[in-house]
């Protein structure tokens, strides 16, 4: 007979495993900004948008198109060299205007855009106020839309993609950095 | 009271311009970038600057340094995810009136607004 085992033992011991190999084969600066990543997030949402984002997942990328059809894509500049990406479906998107700016909007078009180009400044900013000490610079967030788009780190960087659900909607934030050493 | 909000986010600039509104300030004009903010300093009388800081063409530290030879008194608040310590102090030494980091909530950017614009009326 097969002893009991606590399934809910099973899946943190997996979890940490994930999380260890993630952090293990990513560079080390990307491993840094997760945590930065984590608390920037929350902030915007919080503030932004009134809603609390709760993590459900942290994992490596082993493909360059993002996890859903709508990316806002921020350039990381400076001591460090990297891209923050945030990835949000659709529907995602289009919760966020509404919360924004209190006005309904059905397709994604350029004030779409604007809104989540925002949002997205707003954490790698945050972030980039965590990390002081590599005195980075932030680009202009650019969006990019439709199934299948890539977006390209650094060579040799492996990004983190971390995982959200929120009233908003699930989203991603990928992130893939280097140090210029 | 006439009030110049710049910022290359038009979901900032609605934002921003609400908040005004909810204080009684309706009387805004939007730029959206340093340069566009510049030309219409230049051109016309404003009370109030409100300012991103990464921008295209102009940034905000750029449009407030050439804001201060023009006018040394005038408030101008930056609103910005700018919030280094260095980031900041440059502000300060360029002349910035006050400074607003972002994310905020709604309440706090009124709060502040209202510190720094109804004092003027």
């Amino acid at each position: 007979m097969l002893p009991k085992i606590n399934i809910s033992i099973i899946r943190l011991v997996i979890w940490e495993i994930d999380m260890s190999t993630a952090t293990k084969h990513t560079s080390e600066l990307t491993a840094k900004i997760i945590n930065p990543l984590l608390s920037s997030t929350r902030d915007v949402f919080e503030m932004m948008l009134d809603c609390t984002p709760v993590r459900s997942g942290l994992s490596l990328k082993t493909k360059n198109s993002p996890e859903n059809e709508l990316s806002a894509v921020i350039g990381i500049t400076g001591n460090a060299s990297g891209t923050i990406v945030l990835s949000v479906k659709k529907q995602t998107a289009l919760n966020i205007y509404e919360s924004m700016l209190g006005t309904k909007a059905v397709e994604i078009d350029r004030e779409v855009m604007d809104a989540i180009g925002e949002i997205t400044n707003m954490i790698a900013g945050a972030a980039k106020a965590k990390l002081e000490s590599y005195s980075l610079s932030i680009s202009i967030p650019n969006l990019i839309s439709g199934k299948g788009h890539e977006v390209h780190y650094p060579t040799g960087v492996t990004p983190i993609c971390l995982s959200f659900e929120s009233d908003m909607g699930s989203f991603c934030i990928e992130a893939g950095f280097a140090s210029k050493e | 009271m006439k009030v110049l909000v710049v910022d290359d986010s038009r979901t900032m600039r609605v934002i921003i311009t609400k908040a005004l509104a909810q204080l009684g300030f309706g009387d805004v004009t939007e730029a959206a970038d340093g340069r566009e903010a510049l030309e219409l300093f230049n051109s016309n009388s404003f009370d109030a600057v409100l300012s991103d800081w990464n921008m295209p063409n102009m940034n905000g530290l750029e449009f407030l340094k050439e804001v201060r030879q023009i006018n040394k008194t005038i408030p101008f608040i930056m609103i910005t995810t700018e919030a280094e310590r260095g980031s900041v102090v440059a502000a300060i030494q360029a002349g910035v009136t006050d400074y607003v980091v972002k994310p905020f909530t709604q309440d706090a950017l009124r709060k502040k607004l209202e510190q720094r614009i109804t004092s003027l009326v």
